[in-house]
């Protein structure tokens, strides 16, 4: 059976897709700070529940960081009426945006390294072919995923050429500038060198033929992916709904 | 016995690829390839031998840049036509010597990489699944179905990139330097392979340096020499005479060979002529 | 969209996140992570451009969290912009680079300070925060510290990825650039 392990690994690409999208709107439209620091526990509860539990930590890493700076600047630099907490003050409407923005930032990424963890590329165009929805876009993000490293690698071995032909990349910041160029520019002429070639390889193998595109093993779109996609939505409009009522809408 | 139909014609093909371009890299070439036949293209470098094949492809100038004059048909279509491309989706076979450039970009296993170009073409999973595997198998590759084509060695990923083309049975294959990445076993299985697809029907054109394994597969030769065709006609006709290394090909053991031997004519005009040997045990039993 | 731009784009695209690894290792206090989008808009126009910045913002947001993807409205207008400098020669120089490099870097400042403030409380990559908040200590409101800061990075940021991609394209042998007509209008060639 393809794609990754775990519940979260077997579900249909586009509802984890739904998910994030779902977790980000949310994000915004609960009532803070109480409702992005619910949603921030309701998704890391979620995350643990679906064997996710690195993707947690991973988030946590990544945020802690902008916590800190969501601190100091809105909470310890804020204006308004002021708490002490130990040796220092803060403005207690900072502090409650700082705890609203960082639940915010914390539930939006630990849904995206969720998806990250479980995101299977031939699983995504597959699905996306299923759907006759356009294979191109898909193909932007998949080629690129699998392009990166290899630039990554190429970076590194221009690095290490250059060094050997005397490029110091040491000293002020003017010589450290100086040396990108030298650094960057191959990258860039082997770069329009192979496009060439690929987009040679690319048409007499097809990418632009009129047919729709054979998905290879397209992911089964269970019943219980469409009702938590379906729950996703659900729970967006009716926060969107709330939000337009407590601003006098209707 | 019936005249096989014309599978490649050029017409009066001139090629210029850009202003600052003293010569043209083709120069009014016309010549016809039939289906079921193999044509060798030989000739130095800048000879015009990759440029040829780019614009029987329908790639050059569209990809490359330049002007073109001229008329090309591939398999009744004009392959620098829109209409043409679209009629000739899957038909031509175009093969380079750099596997890793042909690449599909987007394929986790060399299975999905082979079915990469029968999926794009709309065909039935079911056919798609019954080709893939017999592609790989005829390169002798299939034991590599399930592996990332990013860790595959030179030699088996130019396999993989064959047997991505040869999934779809094209009309007109295009072949430049496609063994360059192969060791001798590769380049045998290489070359059965499109001998078997010129008995299938295929036209196939193959530009390459190695006179000593195409001497045996191809019916006809053309030797190119500054964009032009120098000289048309059976391989061993051509290879055995003084016209290949008077344009400066080739860099095998026939040519090799060939060079030897009418070095040795000199200064000794009674010495060696025409035709030279276009093998060692032929020049052994030749000059014993 | 046709094969050149399918194969050039998930290149431009690798390129914008390989560059990070290079302005790391030389130490500098950048991002260059526009140099593909900005090169793809000046050799095969807007939207090609704006795909490449979408994409980037896309993917990068595979890999470090959808947190930032609203900051793909400045990809947006970075490859807008790029796509403008193009048609007017802006790359035929190096005076020319920069002073369309000061002129984005602005614009996509402007832009980033309003995309902070209003999404993410001005509280986004941690060296621009760390000016941020550096800047409040020495008397500026918020919304001054985020639009200085961010102004300021790009300003230097948008500049020198102008001036590297104005000088790889007119480095480009006249056989390349005409395959990519913006690119040779770019360079007035």
């Amino acid at each position: 059976m393809k794609g990754r392990p775990g519940i979260a690994g077997q579900a249909h690409p586009f509802t984890l897709f739904s998910v994030v999208a779902g977790v980000a709107a949310l994000a915004f439209l609960l009532p803070a700070p109480t409702g992005p620091v619910l949603l921030y526990v309701t998704v890391v509860a979620l995350a643990i529940l679906t064997g996710a539990g690195a993707s947690v930590a991973r988030a946590a890493l990544i945020c802690l960081p902008l916590w800190v700076l969501l601190i100091l600047l809105l909470a310890v630099g804020g204006d308004g009426a002021r708490s002490a907490i130990g040796p220092v003050t803060v403005s207690r409407t900072g502090l409650e945006a700082a705890l609203a923005q960082g639940a915010r930032l914390g539930a939006v990424a630990t849904a995206s390294f969720v998806l990250f963890a479980s995101f299977d590329p031939s699983r995504f165009l597959d699905a996306v072919a299923a759907r006759g929805w356009s294979f191109h876009a898909a193909y932007l993000v998949v080629a690129t995923l699998q392009a990166a490293p290899r630039f990554r690698q190429r970076a590194a071995a221009i690095l290490e050429a250059q060094r050997a032909r005397g490029l110091r990349f040491g000293g002020g910041p003017a010589r450290r500038v100086r040396a990108l160029l030298p650094l960057t520019a191959p990258l860039v002429l082997g770069m329009l060198s192979e496009t060439d070639d690929r987009a040679m390889a690319l048409e007499t193998r097809g990418l632009d033929a009129r047919a729709s595109r054979t998905p290879l093993d397209p992911p089964m779109d269970r019943a219980a992916d469409r009702v938590v996609r379906w729950s996703v939505a659900a729970c967006v409009a009716a926060a969107a709904l709330w939000r337009l009522h407590a601003l006098g809408a209707f | 016995m019936a005249t096989p139909a014309v599978a490649l014609h050029l017409e009066g093909v001139t090629l210029r690829y850009g202003p600052d371009d003293t010569a043209p890299a083709l120069a009014d070439i016309s010549t016809r390839v039939c289906a079921g036949e193999v044509t060798w293209l030989f000739g130095a470098l800048g000879a015009g031998c990759s440029s040829l094949l780019l614009v029987a492809a329908g790639l050059a100038p569209r990809h490359t840049g330049g002007d073109l004059a001229g008329s090309v048909t591939a398999l009744d279509a004009d392959p620098h036509s829109p209409a043409g491309r679209a009629a000739l989706a899957g038909r031509i076979g175009y093969v380079t010597a750099a596997p890793a450039a042909q690449l599909s970009g987007v394929a986790a296993t060399v299975w999905e990489e082979v079915a990469f170009a029968p999926a794009n073409l709309g065909w039935p999973i079911e056919r798609i699944r019954a080709a893939v595997p017999r592609a790989l198998a005829r390169l002798g590759v299939g034991a590599l179905h399930h592996r990332d084509p990013a860790t595959l060695s030179g030699g088996e990923l130019q396999r993989v990139v064959i047997a991505a083309m040869l999934v779809l049975e094209p009309g007109v294959w295009l072949l430049d330097e496609p063994a360059s990445a192969l060791d001798h076993a590769g380049r045998l299985a290489l070359y059965e392979v499109l001998r078997e697809e010129a008995r299938r029907g295929a036209a196939v054109v193959i530009a390459s340096e190695d006179a000593d394994t195409l001497l045996g597969l191809a019916d006809r030769m053309l030797l190119l020499d500054a964009g032009t065709v120098a000289v048309d006609g059976h391989p061993r006709d051509i290879l055995a005479g003084n016209a290949a290394w008077q344009h400066r090909a080739g860099s095998t053991a026939t040519a090799a060979l060939a060079r030897l031997a009418a070095r040795l004519l000199e200064p000794v005009p009674s010495g060696l002529r025409p035709p030279y040997p276009l093998d060692i045990e032929s020049a052994i039993e030749r000059w014993r | 969209m046709s094969p050149r731009l399918l194969a050039l784009i998930p290149s431009a695209v690798a390129i914008n996140l390989a560059i990070g690894f290079v302005v790391n290792q030389l130490g500098l206090p950048l991002y260059l992570d526009s140099v593909g989008t900005v090169l793809t808009s000046a050799l095969a126009g807007p939207l090609a451009g704006v795909v490449t910045g979408l994409v980037s913002q896309f993917v990068r947001s595979l890999y470090e969290g959808f947190i930032w993807l609203p900051f793909g409205g400045v990809q947006v207008l970075i490859a807008l912009l790029a796509a403008v400098a193009a048609a007017r020669h802006g790359f035929a120089s190096a005076a020319r680079s920069l002073a369309w490099g000061l002129a984005v870097g602005l614009s996509a400042g402007l832009l980033s300070a309003v995309i902070s403030w209003f999404v993410f409380k001005g509280v986004t990559a941690t060296g621009v925060t760390a000016v941020t908040l550096l800047l409040t200590r020495l008397g500026l409101t918020q919304p001054q510290a985020v639009t200085t800061s961010s102004v300021g990075t790009d300003l230097l940021d948008k500049t020198i990825v102008f001036l590297l991609v104005g000088a790889m394209l007119r480095a480009l042998p006249l056989r390349v650039l005409g395959r990519y007509p913006p690119a040779r209008r770019a360079v007035a060639r």
